[in-house]
């Protein structure tokens, strides 16, 4: 059985036909890359399955069972995590109060909750050491870190809601060129956590690295599918860039 | 300027220039600068009768401050304490002329400070109108509401009140409005540093949608900082009114620009996400010293106003400089 299913989703903003009934499935522990020129609705999909987007038509399954997200609370509820591109993190707060940001352990004296700072670095330290995630100090300011340390805080951030599916959207888009690798390590590494990873980018090279199976979208629609394994770059260059043919040609995977 | 730091921060990065221990160092260079000229010019300046002058009448702009440090940080300011500052003072002395109890004045008083907040955090925080605006329009009605209630003039608290107390008593030789602020900023402190509401207050002013989205109740956050912004303000317009005996509508006009030059030259970032409480205390002193120090000089008060003012936009200077040093991104 299928982790994630979803089953012709549809969606148009106005007049604008963002999706056209695109099906996906996604299982256990894999990672799927979903690659597509602007506007081949890519990132109105990831909104749908984290919750920010309710679809027009289309049914979503998780493990079997239909489920509507009508909030991205709905989707986290069932293990959906999503890792937005801007990241979300407050820059003047430490790594530690960004990773538990919301959920920071207190203890009660006389009736006050009062910040237990121990524990919370404690905690922290677990959960980037879990993940081999490497931050100078998890007492940093964010502001202080580079591009890559922050994507890493924020994916450790998203790992600690126990996710089943964590969503990445353009992890490496603004990175250094030797810290996408670090990045990329990172989200090979998720696997071993049994978290099924979805992967937005435009970087395809990353997508070539770390996928076990990429989809190709045009004009809101999925045009191919394919095993990474057998797939080679020019080859996805092609599928994207020919995909105006594909569309009208073999839909077929 | 950008560029004069960058070029300290390339020569002398690491430890030494850390920002907040920068700011510390030049806020202490600055208050041994003014003790050091005032004492030379005037001797009568570094006494102790002197100094505990300038902490009492320093209180009440301190307990606002505490509040105002909070309510910057989250990217927010509040306009109209002054104003909130003289429809307290103005009420407390009608209730006490009428005869009311003092305990029960300042339990109302308080009360009411707290509600004339929340009217400032219902619209910036859940109606969504920038705080700016709220507070300019709520400084205009909370001047215009102390004007009705005295028609212009100065209500008397009888100087046999208890009232009386909380703005000339004194309590183990220190003035009892000390004591008060004491306990603010010490209560200020906990609540900014060691509470889950004191970290959405940085949080809130440093990325609001990431909090949001962490799942955290921005607006009611922002609501109540709001509502100890007006409930603050209330103790400090009680000791004010009681230290001149007598509630007046034209009491605290300036009283905010006071209070945000203070928060602004104790290091908190006009711009949120980043307040310090501690450098709060110590810019409340630092311009309460300067300006008892002019007086004791025999500048002309006309000059308070232009030195405050100048105060104020070279400490936002500064802290624009300050926090280029701090960012690696330059």
């Amino acid at each position: 059985m299928h982790l994630l299913r979803l089953e012709g989703i549809e969606k148009h903003f106005g007049k604008i036909q963002a999706l056209r009934g695109v099906d996906l499935d996604l299982n256990h522990g894999e990672a799927l890359g979903i690659v597509g020129d602007n506007g081949a609705g890519k990132s109105t999909l990831l909104k749908i399955m984290s919750g920010v987007v309710m679809p027009d038509h289309g049914r979503i399954f998780l493990d079997g069972k239909d489920v509507h997200f009508r909030t991205p609370k709905d989707a986290r509820a069932r293990g959906i995590e999503m890792v937005y591109q801007d990241l979300s993190l407050c820059e003047t707060l430490t790594v530690a109060q960004n990773v538990f940001l919301g959920r920071e352990p207190v203890r009660r004296l006389l009736g006050v909750p009062l910040l237990d700072k121990k524990a919370l670095y404690d905690k922290t330290q677990r959960v980037l050491e879990e993940l081999r995630i490497k931050i100078p100090s998890i007492r940093a300011q964010v502001k202080n870190l580079s591009g890559g340390q922050r994507q890493a805080v924020a994916i450790g951030r998203a790992v600690t809601f126990k996710p089943k599916i964590l969503i990445l959207d353009e992890p490496t888009a603004a990175l250094a060129v030797r810290e996408v690798q670090k990045v990329l390590d990172l989200i090979n590494n998720l696997k071993s956590h049994n978290i099924a990873t979805i992967l937005i980018s435009h970087r395809l090279q990353d997508v070539m690295t770390v996928t076990d199976r990429v989809v190709v979208m045009y004009e809101g629609k999925k045009v191919a599918e394919r095993k990474t394994r057998d797939l080679k770059l020019e080859e996805l260059i092609n599928l994207i860039s020919q995909s105006k043919s594909a569309v009208r040609g073999d839909g077929s995977e | 300027m950008s560029k004069f730091f960058a070029l300290i921060r390339s020569r002398y990065s690491g430890i030494l220039l850390e920002p907040t221990r920068v700011f510390y160092l030049a806020i202490s260079l600055a208050l041994l600068i003014v003790f050091t000229v005032f004492s030379l010019a005037n001797p009568r300046f570094f006494t102790a009768s002197n100094l505990l002058n300038v902490l009492r009448q320093a209180s009440p702009t301190l307990i606002s401050a505490v509040a105002m440090t909070i309510v910057i940080t989250l990217s927010g300011i509040d306009l109209s304490i002054g104003s909130l500052l003289a429809v307290v003072a103005v009420l407390s002395a009608m209730a006490l002329g009428a005869g009311w109890n003092a305990l029960l004045v300042v339990v109302a008083v308080l009360i009411i400070g707290s509600g004339m907040g929340a009217v400032n955090g219902f619209f910036a925080a859940y109606q969504k109108i920038p705080a700016f605006i709220v507070t300019l329009a709520t400084l205009s009605v909370y001047r215009g509401l102390a004007l009705l209630l005295t028609h212009g003039y100065s209500l008397p608290i009888p100087p046999n009140s208890p009232f009386i107390f909380i703005g000339r008593g004194w309590v183990l030789g220190v003035p009892v409005p000390v004591w008060i602020a004491l306990a603010v900023v010490i209560i200020g402190y906990i609540v900014f540093y060691k509470t889950p509401f004191g970290l959405y207050v940085t949080g809130i002013g440093s990325n609001e949608e990431a909090v949001r989205r962490a799942g955290v109740n921005v607006k009611r956050v922002k609501f109540w900082a709001y509502v100890l912004s007006g409930s603050l303000t209330a103790i400090a317009g009680m000791i004010v009114a009681a230290r001149v005996a007598a509630g007046s509508s034209y009491i605290g006009v300036g009283f905010e620009l006071t209070v945000i030059a203070s928060v602004i030259v104790g290091g908190t970032n006009l711009f949120g996400g980043e307040g310090r409480m501690l450098g709060t205390v110590i810019g409340t002193l630092l311009l309460a010293l300067i300006s008892n120090g002019l007086v004791m000089i025999h500048v002309s008060a006309f000059y308070q106003q232009v030195v405050e003012g100048v105060i104020l936009l070279l400490a936002i200077w500064f802290n624009k400089g300050a926090s280029l040093l701090g960012n690696n991104k330059g």
